[in-house]
């Protein structure tokens, strides 16, 4: 069953005129004859509408700061926002000094109405005083909370005073929750802290060893980044540091010495990627560790990158031998999927990159779309230059930075990158849209009702999605899978993942729970034929 | 000892969230409501995660999505276009206007700008309920009872007697209220139950699925409230100020009977005589017959029960009645916290503690890293999920109940109510003392008797395996 512009037309028509109209401009049918489709994204959520969205905070503490493990993050302000982002996300981490994660903590000024009349400043102090004097952390940040803004605390004095008295890195994110229009706000004044005071900080100065990489924009959900991080250690790959699942401070600072970042998901961390570009020379590049082939395209276009044949062989052979290992499984799985149809609905990246795994199992994806992405995550970068900054866009600072004098280092030359540019996602993203199928729905800021009327129109076989989704989705009898968090389960990337990814949607196909929804007595008589009356 | 603000300015690992996400779920708990949050969106966001976690439901609030224009130009055009939005796509009978740190802090002024909305849309006033409820105004508990007093204020009407009794409850599961309902029907009782999201959090699957879920208070009985014979409020540790009950007892006369949730038989007792009272109706052979089986357990499970060591921490409500519990079955409590400021629980509870020979520390605005200084010689904690630190990081096993349930299914099924509630509660309560008691229970006995008894591990070390065993070999 396919849906047209007429179908999606109608289906708006239950909003005021006022609402139709705006989110018309979200939301298209796939159709790779036209030359491009534009499609509005990262703008203002209508008021009332039931969003997936978050805030700036979310982005900021919760997405990108939140999995560094060696650094106490401090909320300050009210006790909610601390609580709400408290191991949430199921970033996963291991310590190499177990004393050294406080990934499990969760740390709030817990700001009383009297610290919103006089201001929370001295409280904020006292606390990092006391956990530096209770946990000895590599370093700590320090990210603000709606009120903060608001009453002008001054977070960045207080981390700078702080600096000096305990000699560590004390980091300010004014990362408010009404900055932007969503979490993208966030990522992107995370990225500008990150970059301006921790990376390059390190002593190296050069790669302590060959093929040294940077993985950008993996979370480590439910492990994720320790299957790739299996793969790339076994064909011989140094990884420096990520950003930021199982990531650290440690690792951060000397993130500059890499000679090639990947970018995983692009939308929360392109900003430091562009960045360590200008800076040091280094590139980056598109990569999805999400699915087989997404795996394999990522594996050779990484050795395309190096161009060393030992490296290629051992790209290959590592290749080979885990599809020879997990194909015979997958195999099993795709009889139990093939056929079906799936919404993808997720953050900034999923949504593209899960597509590839469910065409592996034989699922086609109809529905696809991002919470916050912008139009470079569904049109590609080529749309930036058209994108025309907004007042919600210009309130985020923007970091400017020039190519360092001591540690700037073209890794490839001008020419070589140009050339590589024309096989390879060097430097560059196509977005969603390059990928989906025609005829499939593309969808910005998918809301409550909107998810309601799609799948009555659409009667997916599942629906990816968040927590927030999955209830809705279940309760109208159709399995929902949860792809920020895994419902406990993971990690689904790399080669592994795949098999785990594919056994857990299999279980959501054939549990054998749906066949009961409806009781027999409204089907048929228990006892067939007529009973004889005397 | 009565310990309230502790010696730290850190908030390590909270026991409490903010008042909003509290002043939710009395909402989900009227007839066809919906409920608009004013304020960044992150906040509804954070919230519907959290409760749709714990009820494993679909929880839909909407938001005014404020951003910084609004700081400076302030919400009001937000949040009425939020409001006919809302309006257009679920047609809600009632809407909860809640505010947040963003919205107080800039001063909005929700009364005002949502009388003006229901003017200039010629639209009743029992449309919108608005509740101010700032993320730094208390912790859940308290904007749970904000929003059920606000309800009540603004929606009740001075009405002629008739028939039926007000029930008011706390925060308890929905499995919880259909076990009172059960029993007010037993009771052969009328009655407006505020807020019933028995229903609308723990919704049966079936089809067709409805955006707005069945169920729920209908505003006209909550209108009507003023009339009713009595109410029956379970508030014993709340402010007046705070206190629905109280309203309706001052402002209409209404007689109040305010009592503690009916966990144990003390409490359930409390409970059934009050309902006795008002009806006139004897309590019915079958609930006696509950009470007698209750009570049953209890005898066959006191020499376990008298090895525990309680901690009972969560909102101040349910740690009152879960503490009656625990002292009248001998599972005596060595910490009683909550993260609410200010909670009468130490007073209302130390007389009841001249049986306990140890001392019990009540803690206040308590985080876990406070709770557990002063759990070191506890052997089971009973509250909310989050106490699953105290079982890692000291091996105290959790018997997780309240809100949130964040790592366990079911936390919308959890009964604890009634005599039979109870019942169960303690039973579980007593079962993981005994695999506490087991799991470690052949290594005690070899360690004492075989290898002697100076070999005797040290109790108080995490996972050693060994908390039900210091005292009680």
């Amino acid at each position: 069953m396919a849906l047209d512009e007429k179908d999606l037309d109608a289906m708006l028509n239950a909003y005021p005129a006022k609402v139709k109209k705006n989110r018309k401009k979200h939301i298209l049918v796939h159709d790779s004859s036209q030359a491009r489709q534009e499609i509005e994204a990262n703008t203002r959520t209508i008021p009332g509408i039931i969003t997936n969205r978050g805030c700036a905070y979310a982005g900021c503490k919760g997405v990108v700061l939140g999995p560094l493990k060696d650094m106490v993050h401090i909320v300050h302000g009210p006790i909610g926002c601390a609580y709400y982002a408290w191991g949430t996300r199921r970033n996963k981490a291991k310590a190499e000094d177990s004393k050294q994660n406080y990934l499990n903590y969760c740390f709030s000024t817990d700001m009383q109405e009297s610290d919103i009349v006089f201001g929370g400043e001295k409280k904020l102090a006292k606390m990092i005083d006391d956990v530096v004097a209770t946990f000895h952390p590599n370093a700590i940040t320090i990210s603000a909370t709606c009120p903060v803004g608001l009453i002008g605390d001054d977070i960045g004095a207080v981390a700078k005073a702080a600096e000096q008295r305990h000699g560590i890195q004390v980091l300010g994110f004014n990362c408010e929750g009404y900055k932007g229009v969503s979490q993208s706000a966030g990522h992107h004044i995370a990225n500008n802290g990150l970059m301006d005071k921790v990376i390059g900080s390190g002593e190296l100065t050069e790669a302590p060893e060959k093929f040294a990489i940077n993985l950008l924009g993996e979370y480590n959900i439910g492990g994720d980044g320790w299957e790739i991080e299996r793969i790339l250690q076994e064909i011989g790959y140094h990884v420096i540091a990520v950003m930021t699942g199982d990531g650290s401070y440690a690792a951060l600072k000397n993130a500059h010495v890499a000679e090639l970042n990947l970018v995983q998901c692009h939308r929360s961390i392109n900003y430091i990627a562009e960045m360590l570009e200008t800076k040091y020379g280094t590139p980056w590049l598109k990569v999805n560790f999400i699915g087989i082939q997404g795996t394999i395209d990522s594996l050779r276009n990484m050795a395309i990158y190096f161009d060393d044949p030992a490296l290629t062989q051992k790209t290959e052979a590592v290749i080979a031998r885990e599809v020879a290992r997990i194909e015979p499984i997958m195999e099993q799985y795709k009889r139990l999927c093939e056929g079906k149809t799936a919404f993808c609905f997720v953050g900034g990246s999923r949504g593209h990159h899960y597509q590839g795994l469910f065409a592996e199992l034989g699922v086609k994806t109809v529905l696809a779309g991002y919470e916050f992405a912008h139009r470079d995550d569904y049109e590609g970068r080529d749309v930036i230059p058209e994108i025309k900054p907004d007042a919600d866009s210009k309130n985020i600072p923007n970091l400017t930075v020039t190519p360092d004098e001591k540690l700037f280092k073209l890794k490839i030359s001008p020419e070589r990158a140009a050339k590589l540019k024309q096989t390879i996602p060097l430097s560059n993203y196509q977005g969603l849209m390059a990928e989906m199928t025609d005829g499939s729905i593309v969808v910005d800021d998918l809301n409550h009702f909107e998810t309601e009327a799609l799948i009555k129109a659409l009667k997916p076989d599942i629906f990816a999605s968040g927590i927030k989704d999955k209830y809705v989705v279940q309760k109208m009898g159709i399995p929902a899978k949860q792809l920020h968090s895994y419902d406990y389960s993971g990690p689904y990337a790399g080669f592994n993942g795949a098999v785990n990814f594919a056994a857990d949607v299999s279980m959501a196909f054939t549990t054998p729970t749906w066949n009961y929804t409806t009781p027999p007595w409204k089907n048929q008589p228990l006892l067939a034929g007529t009973i004889e009356s005397n | 000892m009565d310990t309230n603000v502790h010696f730290r300015s850190a908030t390590e690992n909270p026991c409490k969230m903010c008042m909003p996400m509290g002043a939710i779920l009395p909402f989900k708990g009227l007839e066809n409501s919906m409920v608009l949050i004013h304020g960044s969106q992150g906040c509804s966001t954070y919230m519907r995660r959290h409760m749709a976690e714990h009820f494993n439901e679909p929880i839909d609030v909407a938001s005014s999505s404020l951003n910084e224009n609004g700081t400076i130009y302030g919400g009001e055009k937000n949040l009425k276009q939020g409001l006919d939005n809302l309006m257009q796509v679920y047609a809600p009978e009632v809407i909860g206007v809640l505010t947040t740190c963003l919205a107080e802090t800039i001063g909005e002024d929700i009364d005002r700008i949502t009388s003006q909305y229901l003017q200039e849309r010629g639209l009743l006033k029992s449309l919108i309920v608005p509740v101010s409820t700032p993320g730094y105004g208390g912790s859940h508990a308290e904007g749970y009872w904000q929003a059920v007093k606000t309800i009540v204020s603004h929606l009740a009407t001075a009405t002629p007697k008739h028939s039926k009794l007000n029930v008011i409850i706390p925060d308890i599961s929905p499995a919880d209220i259909r076990e009172i309902k059960r029993i007010l029907a037993m009771m052969q009782l009328d009655y407006t139950l505020l807020p019933d999201y028995s229903t609308t959090l723990d919704r049966p699957l079936v089809k067709p699925y409805r955006k707005v879920p069945d169920g729920g208070t209908k505003i006209e009985d909550i209108m009507a409230m003023p009339g009713a014979r009595a109410t029956v409020q379970f508030g014993l540790t709340l402010e007046q100020n705070l206190s629905p009950g109280h309203y309706l007892a001052k402002e209409f006369g209404v007689p109040l009977y305010n009592l503690p949730i009916p966990i144990g038989v003390q409490n359930t007792d409390l409970f059934l005589q009050a309902l006795q009272e008002i009806s006139g109706v004897a309590v019915p052979a079958a609930l006696q017959d509950e009470r007698g089986r209750l009570l049953d357990a209890m005898v066959d499970s006191h020499k376990y029960n008298f090895q525990g060591r309680s901690v009972i921490f969560g909102e101040a409500e349910l740690v009152y009645a879960v503490c009656q519990l625990c002292l009248e079955n001998g599972v005596y409590p060595v910490t009683v916290a909550t993260g609410s400021k200010n909670s009468p629980l130490a007073q209302l509870l130390q007389p009841k503690l001249t049986d306990v020979d140890h001392p019990v520390e009540f803690i206040h605005n308590a985080d876990f890293v406070a709770i557990l200084a002063h759990s070191m010689d506890a052997n089971i904690a009973i509250g909310p999920s989050d106490g699953r630190y105290l079982t890692e990081k000291q091996g105290i096993p959790l018997v997780r109940l309240g809100f949130p349930i964040h790592d366990r299914v079911g936390g919308q099924r959890i009964l604890s109510v009634g005599y039979a509630g109870s019942m169960m509660l303690l039973d579980q309560i007593t079962n993981t003392l005994l695999a506490e008691k087991q799991r470690g229970y052949r290594q005690t006995m070899y360690d004492t008797f075989y290898r002697g008894a100076d070999r005797l591990p040290d109790a108080t070390l995490p996972n050693s395996g060994l908390r039900g065993e210091r005292h009680e070999l």
